[in-house]
């Protein structure tokens, strides 16, 4: 019964955090660009990289499929280089929890760039600092308050995903059920009682993970 | 060595049908040597543009900028220095202190690759020139505005830069900062012996600062040399506008020439300028101070050209001195004249007279 609970547990946060850095690192890389650079197609990339926050989770999740099946274009590529299947692997859960909770961390992530003032970042360039060198120390640190609270909401939401990691993972015991899988298969089946441990688990790992993020933020100042 | 820059930059704003509405052409020409020189002119005029195509901020469309001898923009050959590689000492409007950053970080930020002792110096060094000891623990939000535009400053010359350009860096300031940060800045430019750029709209501050103003009107540079030349003979009626030159009118007719020099008529008004001219019709002015007021029965019997009897028909006070608009009985001409507060106090009634001597008429040939 504890294994149960404690193997879907350390799948969702595998999963989660691994998605929360992938988002992190593409996110601002994205969110940078959205915000500071004029390119033709910008638009067309603001709604690609927003469409998964507006479609239902089973169509992204659905779309994955096409995209990362042995025939998708992705998916092909990558079995005919390294022979690995990605459909149906924890990895696939973790493409899933990426792609739904990038626009929460660009939406906010750019918002928060744009509201940096540019005159700061010619100062920088003025005083001999690089682009990257003033992105690194005086664009993201006057940033960070919508940094966090973009990485925030994409954990929260990769820790939630449901539809499309059914979808591009299913359901694998041991393998790619995450806690939102596992409480539903426990109901559908008829084990409350296992419901309920992993209910009670949820709850309190998201308590502790909101307690330790105000923790954060009060040291941090934002 | 000095500044050269011969740049051209269009700009277009475009309305909501996506159709050109204004065509804004930046075609900017000055050379400057070492020395504290003042770009001068309205807002909108391409000061900030200017001086931003100097440091690298914005690419020009055409031209060249030459820095002490370093190619920083040649559109021939395609150079365009990065401004992280023209480090040029810049003061912008609002200060932009990092704000994440207390004043010791902020005035370090430019010294990259200095050594821990030698940074330490130099922050001590700046501190000490800019009278800012004490300061730096503070962060940029606990800071008054004088205090900010000297970090500023201290953040821009730490780097020992090649030139040192300021957006008017002293709009924000009350009077009293204001003068005591210009006298420094004249300082810190003999010691420094760098080209120093100055933006200001403000005609004061141009004339106590330069040793050169170049005066920008809707994109040109309208005139450049000293600050005696620009005040007291402005190149065009633009830039006698914008030295203060209030009274000013269109399309007299240069009639002949007497013993005292030039005769201008128009509107009914005849008056003599000692300057020579070619045209036929030009725009002529004259500076307040110079419209002299006198009671009328002194010009009764004057034989003095260019004496006016008229109204008082409005008097502002400035403080200093008085500001009087005067309408003269020979024609709808209105005289702006202003003389020092002290004397004003003794006009008696409306009825004036004003005196203009023949040398501080100024002509504008189109």
């Amino acid at each position: 019964m504890l294994e149960d609970a404690w193997v879907p547990l350390l799948i969702t946060l595998k999963v989660a955090s691994l998605s929360t850095i992938l988002v992190a690192v593409l996110g601002i890389v994205i969110s940078y660009i959205l915000a500071r650079r004029e390119f033709r197609g910008k638009w067309i990339a603001d709604i690609l990289v927003t469409l998964p926050l507006v479609l239902p989770p089973t169509v992204t999740g659905y779309l994955l499929v096409l995209l990362l099946g042995k025939n998708g274009i992705i998916g092909q590529l990558l079995y005919d280089m390294t022979g690995f299947a990605v459909l149906f692997t924890w990895q696939a859960a973790v493409i899933a929890a990426f792609v739904v909770s990038l626009p929460l961390m660009v939406k906010t992530t750019a918002a928060a760039i744009s509201g940096v003032d540019r005159e700061l970042e010619y100062a920088a360039y003025t005083l001999g600092h690089s682009e990257l060198e003033t992105i690194l120390f005086v664009t993201l640190p006057l940033a960070k308050k919508g940094i966090l609270a973009g990485l925030v909401l994409s954990f929260a939401r990769a820790v939630g995903e449901f539809g499309a990691t059914l979808m591009v993972a299913g359901n694998i015991p041991g393998q790619t059920n995450t806690m939102s899988l596992s409480i539903y298969t426990a109901f559908q089946s008829g084990n409350d009682a296992l419901a309920n441990i992993l209910v009670a688990t949820l709850v309190l790992v998201s308590l502790l993970a909101m307690g330790l993020t105000a923790k954060l933020v009060d040291r941090w100042g934002v | 060595m000095g500044i050269a820059v011969n740049i051209s930059k269009e700009f277009h704003s475009r309305s909501r049908m996506g159709k050109d509405q204004d065509r804004f052409l930046l075609d900017i020409n000055f050379e400057v040597g070492d020395e504290m020189v003042v770009l001068f002119g309205r807002s909108g005029s391409g000061k900030t543009t200017t001086l931003r195509c100097i440091a690298g901020l914005e690419t020009p469309d055409s031209g060249h900028i030459n820095v002490n001898g370093q190619i920083y923009y040649d559109s021939k050959s395609g150079t365009n220095l990065q401004p992280q590689y023209r480090r040029p000492g810049y003061v912008f409007q609002n200060y932009a202190l990092f704000p994440h950053m207390d004043v010791k970080q902020n005035i370090i930020y430019g010294l990259r690759g200095w050594d821990k002792k030698k940074k330490e110096e130099r922050l001590y060094e700046m501190l000490r020139l800019l009278h800012i000891e004490g300061l730096d623990d503070r962060y940029p939000s606990q800071l008054s505005g004088g205090q900010k535009q000297r970090v500023a400053l201290a953040r821009a010359l730490a780097p020992k830069p090649d030139v040192l350009l300021l957006d008017e860096p002293f709009s924000a300031l009350d009077m009293v900062v204001r003068m005591r940060l210009r006298e420094r800045i004249k300082i810190i430019q003999k010691e420094l012996g760098i080209p120093v750029i100055f933006i200001t709209h403000s005609p004061d501050e141009a004339f106590s600062l330069a040793d050169r103003i170049v005066v920008l009107h809707e994109g040109k540079v309208h005139q450049s040399g000293s600050p005696k030349d620009v005040f007291y003979s402005p190149a065009d009626r633009a830039v006698a506008e914008l030295v203060g030159v209030s009274n000013i009118f269109d399309n007299a007719k240069v009639s002949g020439s007497s013993s005292m020099g030039t005769v201008l008529e128009g509107k009914g008004l005849q008056v003599v300028a000692a300057q020579v001219v070619d045209s036929e019709y030009v725009s002529w002015g004259v500076r307040p101070e110079n419209v002299h007021l006198k009671s009328c029965n002194e010009t009764m019997f004057s034989q003095k050209p260019n004496t006016f009897v008229g109204n008082v028909i409005d008097v502002t006070d400035k403080g200093s001195s008085k500001l009087l608009a005067v309408e003269l009985d020979s024609s709808r001409f209105i005289f702006l004249c202003e003389t020092p507060s002290r004397f004003s106090d003794d006009i008696p009634s409306s009825r004036c007279a004003v005196e203009i001597a023949p040398e501080d008429i100024l002509i504008f040939e189109k």
